[in-house]
């Protein structure tokens, strides 16, 4: 089992900030959906992690601690995470923005 | 080279694999994508084999979004581990013997301007410190030397981190690796002195904690290399495998070091702000209006 990152809906949709983007490493891989809160009824979108591209370094972490200074993201065993996105499941739209489908993950 | 090689043959998109159809329907060729739009359109950057939270992967994961025109830009790498993740984009890139790849990039953005003229076709050299400033630097000064117009960019991790942590000219005095027990015996290479010395009209050093700084300075220095003359780019992209330092500390690490040995510079060349100011409209790089005459 491995660990990834998982990002909180109702703490990241309470901000625009969009930070953790911009410095993940790996590209592709966290993802914003700008109608995830607002689904809600939250304020704004939400970045989510495609977990098939996640190489659990925990930057993310460190990033929305400290310089975006939300907490919003954890890293949860993979088996742990009750659903998430992975790349198959993930559209990007026209007018720009992603839409993801997250499912249960089946791990082998 | 052009719009054209990414889209799919007429007939064939269904066959296609769905990062694929993405890349081409949702990348960034042809349009003006920036970091702050990041998270929210398909990267050219695909998966590739770098080690965890590396920030030479974040580096280059940046840089591709940077490209003015990624559809008109070839890469150019030699070994080490940059060339990992920039062999998996989809734009062009041509990987030489170790070290050559200044000389490389000589001879095809020569090529590229008599095959298309005035049409830019951007050449990005990126290398390790070790390929760029060992191996390769011969290469790398007289392409700066006889002007070659393209883009030098060093992925200064300060350490030959490919090969398990054999020390290089960029590496700190008295740094001690896995293969440099002693420390090392003298200063890092002030190669922004080079590059200024042999004539870059472009010469900046930055790190990967701001990606917006990274955009910027990778924008400049492509688009100067087109017509003006050589850039060069020196990241501070840390290795954490050789530097032991946990991937959630790394933009810590790069943040201290920044503030330490790694601090942002930039050159411009006069002939070069003239150049952005005029062709490209970069308001900073205008000529100051004439201050208002005092009254009488
Ligand atoms: C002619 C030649 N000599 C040696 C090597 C072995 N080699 C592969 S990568 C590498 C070191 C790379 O270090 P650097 O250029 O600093 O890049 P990094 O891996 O640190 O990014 C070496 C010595 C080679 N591939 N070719
Ligand atoms: S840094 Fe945190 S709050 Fe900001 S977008 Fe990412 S998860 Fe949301
Ligand atoms: S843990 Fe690392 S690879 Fe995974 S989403 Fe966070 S920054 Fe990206
Ligand atoms: S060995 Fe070092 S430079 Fe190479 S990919 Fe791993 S962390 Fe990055």
């Amino acid at each position: 089992m491995y660990l990834v990152a998982d990002i909180d809906v109702d703490i990241c949709a309470a901000t625009s900030c969009k930070l953790c983007t911009q410095y993940c490493p790996e590209a592709n891989t966290i993802l914003y959906d700008d109608n995830a809160g607002k689904e809600k009824g939250l304020k704004y979108g939400a970045a989510y992690v495609a977990v098939d591209r996640c190489k659990g370094c925990a930057q993310c972490v460190w990033v929305c601690d400290n310089m975006a200074k939300h907490h919003a993201i954890t890293m949860v065993m993979i088996d742990q995470l009750p659903k998430a996105a992975i790349t198959d499941r993930i559209t990007y739209l026209d007018q720009g923005g992603t839409k993801a489908l997250a499912a249960p993950v089946e791990v082998a | 080279m052009s719009l054209d090689y990414v889209k799919f043959s007429p007939g064939f998109d269904k066959f296609m694999p769905k990062e694929y159809r993405d890349m081409v329907e949702h990348g960034p060729f042809g349009k003006k994508t920036t970091v702050s739009q990041m998270g929210s359109f398909k990267e050219i950057l695909e998966e590739h084999p770098m080690c965890a939270g590396c920030a030479m992967t974040l580096f280059i994961r940046l840089a591709m979004i940077s490209f003015p025109n990624p559809e008109d830009t070839i890469t150019v790498g030699t070994a080490g581990c940059g060339r990992l993740a920039i062999s998996q984009a989809a734009i062009p890139f041509v990987y030489g013997n170790y070290g050559d790849q200044n000389a490389v990039a000589s001879g095809l953005s020569r090529g590229l301007k008599l095959r298309f003229g005035d049409i830019p076709k951007d050449v990005v050299v990126m290398a390790g410190d070790g390929g760029m400033a060992d191996i390769g630097f011969s290469m790398t000064l007289h392409s700066w030397f006889r002007k070659e117009r393209f883009t030098t960019i060093m992925l200064d991790n300060e350490v030959y981190g490919n090969t398990g942590g054999q020390e290089s000219g960029m590496t700190n005095k008295g740094q001690v690796l896995k293969m440099a027990p002693l420390g090392k015996k003298f200063e890092k290479m002030d190669m922004i002195g080079m590059a200024k010395l042999a004539g870059c009209a472009y010469v900046a050093t930055v790190v990967p904690n701001n990606p917006r700084r990274v955009e910027s300075v990778i924008k400049k220095a492509v688009l100067i290399a087109r017509e003006i003359g050589p850039t060069y780019i020196q990241a501070y992209t840390s290795c954490n495998i050789e530097y032991s330092i946990p991937t959630d500390k790394v933009l810590e690490d790069a943040k201290s070091v920044e503030t330490d040995r790694y601090a942002f510079s930039e050159y411009v060349s006069d002939e070069a702000k003239e150049y952005l100011a005029t062709r490209y409209g970069f308001k900073e790089y205008l000529p100051k209006p004439a201050a208002a005459l005092p009254k009488a």
